[in-house]
């Protein structure tokens, strides 16, 4: 700090001292402002621009048609199938995710046998590539040998076998259940984390006071639970609505366009259509749909914190 | 009303004895305080009877119901928590509602009773704050609001002031007392400080190492301690405590430690529990019965600590260090040469090897004329 502040002294000798600091603050940010730009700001921007544009992906040549993307797509059903089909997944996914991942975490937290064991596997599917993960699923959904139908068909819960990704409602419930076991674990670690260091003499004030164990779940356990909730919540909305290679490589977005999300659209224009103008312009709006999201959240997160 | 009664009960954790065969009996409204050094079982006492653990065997009562199979919403006890345990996210009113609510209580009457609760505790500008901005001392208000609102048979507290600073502490321990005054409900009051046992019990259980060692009222713990144990940790600066042989000599009663040799009074001890060649005892002196007299056997000044009102010192007596207290106009300096005795009415002797009192003295004459100290 002292050399710093001998430097800023011998750059601008007859500064005032404030607009020394001053100087030394901007010097001292420079950095991470410069990395900040690099990295988010300048893709930003060149996205906004290039959606601005009717570009051929493979030359990225073309000529600027100003609004008409954002035109062509807000009046296509294509673009608004996307996005009603990423609500869905993303809400249904979050909603198992969340539910499982905190029953979970909770039945770990009791003094169950093979705990720590427990523990550590349910971390697994997290940690397992996606490629892999999906490639496990697509054989235990596979219509012809897959495990599923012959195990469902044994213990004599349905007679034809079903076609779970090929098919709707099938894929899309399969790609919701696969999202929701890849990522609960996250759930499950965050929300054990928490219950960890919630204290025992809360639960034991409240059996005294009268409370069964759902009131000791509403009036202690949930409470303290809050404030992580609503972060888990927050990080998984955004990746979950974001989510493209568990998806991509699950159903492709099919049948036909059932499970076709929105990132999934931008890849079909970028790289199937190769118009990266679109493509752009889709991942523009997808953007501004989440940063209303988000901003809704915050608000929502800052009224409940005070 | 509601007496408390532990019979023969006994906690084990595996193989580790927390409590051994407690037997102990708290009449309706009384104070007591369970006193004890830390891990002495002093808490787990607390935790049984709250039912918030299983005693390994024995019975609990409250009033004429055994509840060992109760569970603890049924036992109708309020607990006061060590650390309060307040429910963090829930206001001050919220918090002492809580019990009402979970019991079912209409929302008006709940409304009535918390502010009955918190008008007697003061608390009523602090209803609609959260916990965490309150102070350690409101804090423990709001606990015991929590616990009074359910006017339940009897109250336990768990160490509720060990987190207060001295004055707080002084003033809530008379704020206690009255409101059990007040109330006059059973109390149950776990401390490790016997300051705060001695001002505000009926009755003290001493505990130590899972052992009930006394139970009685403080003055007749403070003069007639039952075994070293209790002797030691009861009273500031300790009780004195001298290692030695007591042999009987004809009619005379004969003390030696070292180069320390007393006589005491004949009947001070137990004419059964002497042997022949004498037995090994230790000697217990209070401070204060350790007097200054010009006649009396020679020894030095060590140390002394003044505190105000009186001043603690420090004397080498025969190599052995004897504290004893006198009045502030007392001046006394390191090294200074004095004449002690010891009160002979207020001796104490216990067995050596199993720490017992073998004292005479259920009545000890009024006045006995001080043992002489013979070189
Ligand atoms: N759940 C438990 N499992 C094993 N040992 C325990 C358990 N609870 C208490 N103990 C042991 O039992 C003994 C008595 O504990 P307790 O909490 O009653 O002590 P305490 O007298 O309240 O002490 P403190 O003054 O430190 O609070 C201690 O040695 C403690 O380690
Ligand atoms: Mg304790």
């Amino acid at each position: 700090m002292t050399n710093a502040g001998a430097t800023a002294q011998a750059i601008a000798p007859r500064l005032k001292l404030s607009t020394q600091y001053g100087l030394l603050g901007a010097l001292l940010i420079a950095p991470t402002v410069l990395i900040f730009c690099a990295v988010i700001v300048y893709p930003l921007v060149s996205a906004i621009y290039l959606s601005l544009f009717s570009i051929y992906t493979p030359t990225l040549k073309g000529s600027w048609v100003g609004l008409d993307n954002y035109v062509a797509l807000l009046a296509s059903g294509e673009f608004w199938n996307a996005f009603w089909v990423n609500v869905v997944w993303t809400v249904g996914t979050l909603v198992l995710q969340v539910v499982l991942g905190v029953a979970l975490a909770l039945l770990l937290h009791q003094n169950i046998v093979f705990r720590s064991l427990a523990r550590s596997l349910i971390l697994f599917p997290y940690f397992m590539s996606t490629v892999v993960a999906v490639l496990v699923w697509r054989w235990v959904f596979n219509d012809l040998y897959g495990i599923l139908n012959h195990a469902m068909m044994w213990m004599g819960l349905m007679s034809v076998p079903l076609d779970w990704i090929g098919s709707m409602p099938n894929a899309m419930i399969s790609v919701i259940l696969v999202g929701a076991w890849k990522y609960f674990p996250f759930v499950v670690i965050s929300v054990l984390a928490r219950l960890q260091t919630i204290p025992d003499h809360l639960y034991e004030a409240a059996t005294m006071d009268g409370a069964g164990w759902w009131g000791r779940f509403t009036d202690i356990t949930l409470p303290q639970l809050r404030e992580v909730l609503f972060i888990v919540i927050l990080l998984r909305a955004i990746w979950d609505f974001k989510e493209f290679d568990l998806i991509y490589l699950l159903t492709g977005g099919g049948p036909v366009t059932a499970t076709q999300t929105l990132p999934l659209l931008v890849y079909k224009h970028a790289f199937a259509l190769n118009e990266m103008g679109g493509a752009s312009a889709v991942a523009v709006l997808m953007m501004l749909f989440m940063l209303g999201f988000m901003l809704l959240y915050f608000r929502y997160g800052r009224a409940t914190e005070s | 009303m509601t007496k408390v009664t532990f019979e023969r009960v006994h906690k084990a954790f595996g193989a580790f004895v927390a409590l051994e065969e407690l037997d102990l009996a708290i009449r309706s409204g009384e104070f007591v305080s369970l006193l004890g050094p830390s891990g002495c079982g002093k808490t787990t006492t607390l935790r049984m009877l709250a039912g918030l653990e299983q005693p390994t065997r024995g019975t609990i009562s409250v009033g004429d119901r055994v509840v060992n199979e109760l569970p603890p919403a049924e036992r109708d006890l309020a607990m006061v928590f060590q650390s309060y345990a307040l429910y963090p996210h829930m206001t001050v009113a919220q918090n002492i509602e809580y019990p009402l609510r979970k019991r079912g209580v209409a929302r008006a009457v709940r409304r009535e009773q918390v502010l009955r609760a918190a008008a007697q505790l003061q608390l009523e500008a602090l209803l609609d704050r959260k916990p965490r901005q309150l102070s350690g001392g409101q804090q423990q208000r709001v606990a015991l609001g929590r616990a009074l609102v359910r006017n339940p048979a009897a109250f336990l507290l768990d160490e509720p002031l060990s987190n207060l600073d001295a004055k707080l502490r002084a003033h809530m321990r008379a704020e206690l007392i009255e409101l059990h005054q007040r109330i006059g409900k059973t109390m149950i009051y776990v401390t490790h400080d016997q300051l705060e046992a001695m001002t505000m019990s009926d009755r003290i259980a001493v505990l130590d190492q899972g052992r009930l060692q006394q139970f009685d009222t403080p003055l007749e713990i403070y003069n007639r301690p039952v075994s070293l144990f209790v002797a030691g940790f009861i009273g500031t600066p300790a009780m004195n405590l001298v290692k030695g042989t007591l042999k009987a000599d004809g009619n005379r009663l004969v003390f030696d430690a070292g180069g320390l040799s007393l006589e005491l009074p004949p009947a001070l001890v137990r004419r059964d529990v002497l042997r022949e060649g004498g037995i090994a005892v230790v000697l217990g002196v209070r401070p204060e019965d350790v007097l200054l007299a010009t006649d009396g056997e020679r020894a030095t000044v060590k140390v002394v600590e003044p505190t105000g009102h009186e001043s603690i010192v420090f004397f080498d007596l025969m190599d052995h260090t004897v504290v004893g207290r006198v009045g502030p106009d007392v001046r006394l300096a390191a090294g200074e040469p004095v004449g002690l005795t010891l009160n002979a009415a207020k001796l104490h002797v216990f067995a050596a090897e199993d720490g017992r009192r073998l004292n005479a003295d259920l009545q000890p004459p009024a006045t006995q004329a001080a043992p002489s100290l013979v070189a």
